[in-house]
């Protein structure tokens, strides 16, 4: 604190720390605090009031009626008021039906049906399943353009990587569509070989499994998995793998012992990032299966807040994907015993 | 048992033309080299020299481009680091951080299968033979620096290699560390016995350690013998001009009578040995290291070298006095013992008898 007042000046340092708490509690701090919020409470509604309405709008038809068979001009003074005091009782009920009294509970996070549990359990393993295949496809790239690879090449390999990243999200994940679809890129391909027919329909249905999703969420993401383990893998002195190897170690040892050890902080980085990433997924199952395959638990999320217009609901669901995500950071760091410092780094 | 016993025999190292290019640099030209069994070697020349491509050459992490490489008399082509009879110890250790002291020299024993208990006994047993017994549960980063070069000796030593092979690896301790470090690795070889080849730009190292030693230049190794040998006899200029201080004076060669050869220079004509028989009239070197050159009093009978210089500087270097001197153009330095007078700047007269320099043909010198 002092050394940054003393580094920066106060006016300087008093902007940072402003910007910074700004940050923290604008973008952080109240838009999760007005979810919890949201997801505490139900709006209560009286059915009954709504019957009372739809009566009170029928006798007002037949007051209207009344009134314009009212052949006195007492009587037509009379229904009048009738009129008048049924129009102000609908207004008051009208009202008292708009506004629903707000009742605080716990019931949106217990009133998750089986389905919708299933499929958040469902969500939780393909996450996993994206990261185990993330891990396997990133750890030897990174390894490679790390540690194999002339720095010139390393250099091209790496913008290999970033280049896709130019282009938008979701044209990444059509490009996969375009490749998967019924007559895609792969099935057209068998279907030049013979393999499949486009007349009989017997192309392989690609979108309507989940590893069409895993497959273009690890392409999706693979960069949150790459930076990280190279970032380390690159701190890694080569002379160290080629000590382990002077010392008779074959190569799989060579990785256990001593870069997997190193790795480690990149690799638990690198799983965190892509699990959060994929299990709040939302474009990639929309836009690749197209409900062909079975939803996953952030486009449940979606209808509560779009289509069911029940923002409570959704924001329940949501918190309760939140919270698995950080129970799962704080498994990961456990399990490879890394702390905060070191993804920090 | 003792671990000495534990290990197995040097072997020893035979370069027959090997050779290695990357692309169109030459980093090292054909080589022939005989490194004897059980012989401490040092290959010694500045960096960018080729010393380190021969020792990985020899480590098996590069494949020589042309000739072989075999080992205790047995082709190495296509055997990799792991398989062969050799050890490396990195210039900077390339320690395991992430493991403990006896881990890391376990870590051989380990790839190999050997099972915990074992290693750990054995690992315990060559942590001894390094003195640091007690240091094993340790990680690297706890120890200094002297220490952990032991425990990359130990850790080498552990796969019980015929040839151990040394990348600088004192370079990174300061002078008395390395001084320290110098007589106990060469104890140590003494005790084992297995072959050392030892790679240095360190001229002080490779003369107090080695059996013999190489001396390389731009990819070619251009004179191996002992030190002493490599020090009175030097062979070519660069050899002449790497080890130890020299004075270089050009010249042309006159008639040779003898072995000892006249020469003109702009000191004049001066006499000295022509080991390589140049032929008169060819351009030559002339080398006289500074401790064998004499200021003349009357007194002494004066050499057959002799002519008038100029002295300028005198630096007093406590057992030795450094004097800087100039004739004809020619700065001369001469190495005297203290003998408690410091001679007056100005003329002196300055000599050296013909069989204390050496007339070498000229080539690439060291500048340092």
């Amino acid at each position: 604190m002092n050394s940054l007042i003393a580094t920066y000046g106060r006016p300087l340092s008093a902007l940072f720390l402003l910007l910074t708490a700004l940050w923290a509690v604008g973008l952080i701090a109240l838009p999760q605090a007005v979810m919890i919020e949201r997801s505490l409470w139900v709006e209560e509604r009286d059915t009954s009031v709504e019957l009372r309405i739809n009566a009170l709008y029928s006798s007002l038809e037949l007051k209207r009626f009344d009134l314009a068979d009212a052949k006195s001009e007492a009587r037509k003074t009379q229904v009048a008021e009738q009129i008048a005091t049924l129009e102000a009782e609908i207004k008051t009920l009208e009202a008292r039906e708009s506004a629903p009294r707000k009742v605080y509970t716990l019931s949106n996070y217990t009133r998750m049906s089986s389905l919708h549990f299933t499929i958040f359990l469902k969500t939780i393993a393909y996450a996993l399943c994206v990261t185990a295949l993330s891990l396997m496809v990133c750890y030897p790239v990174a390894y490679a353009v790390a540690h194999l690879a002339p720095p010139t090449r390393a250099a091209l390999m790496m913008l290999g990587l970033i280049v896709p990243y130019a282009i938008n999200e979701l044209l990444r994940v059509y490009a996969w569509l375009m490749i998967l679809d019924y007559q895609g890129v792969v099935n057209t391909l068998l279907a030049w070989m013979g393999l499949v027919d486009f007349e009989a329909r017997t192309w392989i249905p690609f979108l309507e499994s989940s590893g069409s999703v895993f497959v273009a969420m690890v392409y999706t993401y693979i960069l949150f998995m790459v930076f990280p383990i190279y970032n380390t893998l690159e701190t890694l002195d080569h002379n160290q793998i080629e000590a382990g190897r002077d010392l008779g170690a074959p190569t799989w040892r060579i990785h256990q012992r001593i870069v997997i050890p190193h790795a480690k902080p990149g690799i638990a980085v690198g799983c965190l990032m892509t699990f959060m990433l994929s299990a709040g997924s939302y474009s990639v199952p929309q836009v690749i299966t197209r409900g062909k395959a079975g939803d996953w638990f952030s486009q449940l999320i979606y209808r509560q807040f779009f289509e069911s217009f029940n923002w409570n609901v959704g924001a329940a669901y949501s918190f309760t994907l939140l919270a698995t995500c950080i129970g799962f950071i704080v498994l990961m760091m456990r399990l490879f015993k890394v702390g905060i410092r070191d993804i920090a780094k | 048992m003792t671990v000495a016993a534990a290990l197995a025999h040097g072997k020893d190292v035979d370069l027959q033309g090997a050779a290695m290019r990357f692309g169109g640099f030459q980093a090292v030209a054909p080589t022939d080299l005989l490194i004897h069994a059980g012989e401490f070697f040092s290959i010694l020349g500045p960096s960018g020299c080729g010393k380190t491509t021969i020792l990985r050459m020899i480590s098996g992490f590069l494949q020589p481009t042309d000739g072989r490489v075999l080992i205790g008399g047995q082709d190495m082509k296509g055997v990799g680091p792991n398989k062969r009879p050799t050890a490396l110890i990195f210039q900077n250790l390339a320690l395991f951080p992430l493991m403990s002291v006896w881990e890391n020299v376990a870590f051989g024993l380990e790839a190999r299968g050997v099972a915990r208990g074992e290693r750990k006994r054995r690992a315990q047993a060559l942590l001894e033979l390094v003195a640091l017994g007690d240091q094993g549960d340790k990680r690297p980063s706890e120890l200094s620096g002297g220490q952990r070069q032991r425990v990359a000796i130990a850790r080498a030593l552990a796969v019980e290699p015929a040839v151990l092979l040394l990348d600088e690896p004192l370079s990174a301790l300061d002078l008395k560390l390395r001084q320290h470090m110098r007589a106990e690795l060469r104890a140590i070889q003494r005790k084992i016995g297995i072959t050392f080849v030892y790679i240095t730009h360190d001229q002080g190292e490779a003369l107090t350690m080695s059996d013999r030693i190489a001396v390389m230049n731009q990819g070619v190794i251009e004179q191996v013998d002992a030190a002493d040998v490599l020090y009175n006899q030097p062979r070519t200029a660069f050899v002449a001009t790497f080890v130890g201080e020299h004075n270089t004076v050009p010249g042309t060669l006159g008639a040779t009578h003898d072995g000892v050869c006249r020469i003109d220079t702009p000191l004049g004509p001066l006499h000295a040995l022509n080991p390589h028989a140049l032929t008169p009239g060819s351009p030559a070197l002339l080398f006289v290291r500074p401790e064998r050159m004499r200021l003349l009093n009357g007194a002494t009978k004066p050499p057959a070298n002799a002519f008038e210089a100029t002295l300028h500087r005198r630096d007093l270097e406590g057992a030795f006095l450094h004097l800087h001197l100039e004739a004809a153009g020619q700065s001369l330095v001469v190495h005297q013992t203290n003998t408690g007078t410091v001679p007056a700047p100005g003329t002196h007269r300055l000599g050296f008898e013909p069989d204390e320099a050496r007339v070498l043909p000229p080539g690439a010198l060291a500048h340092e």
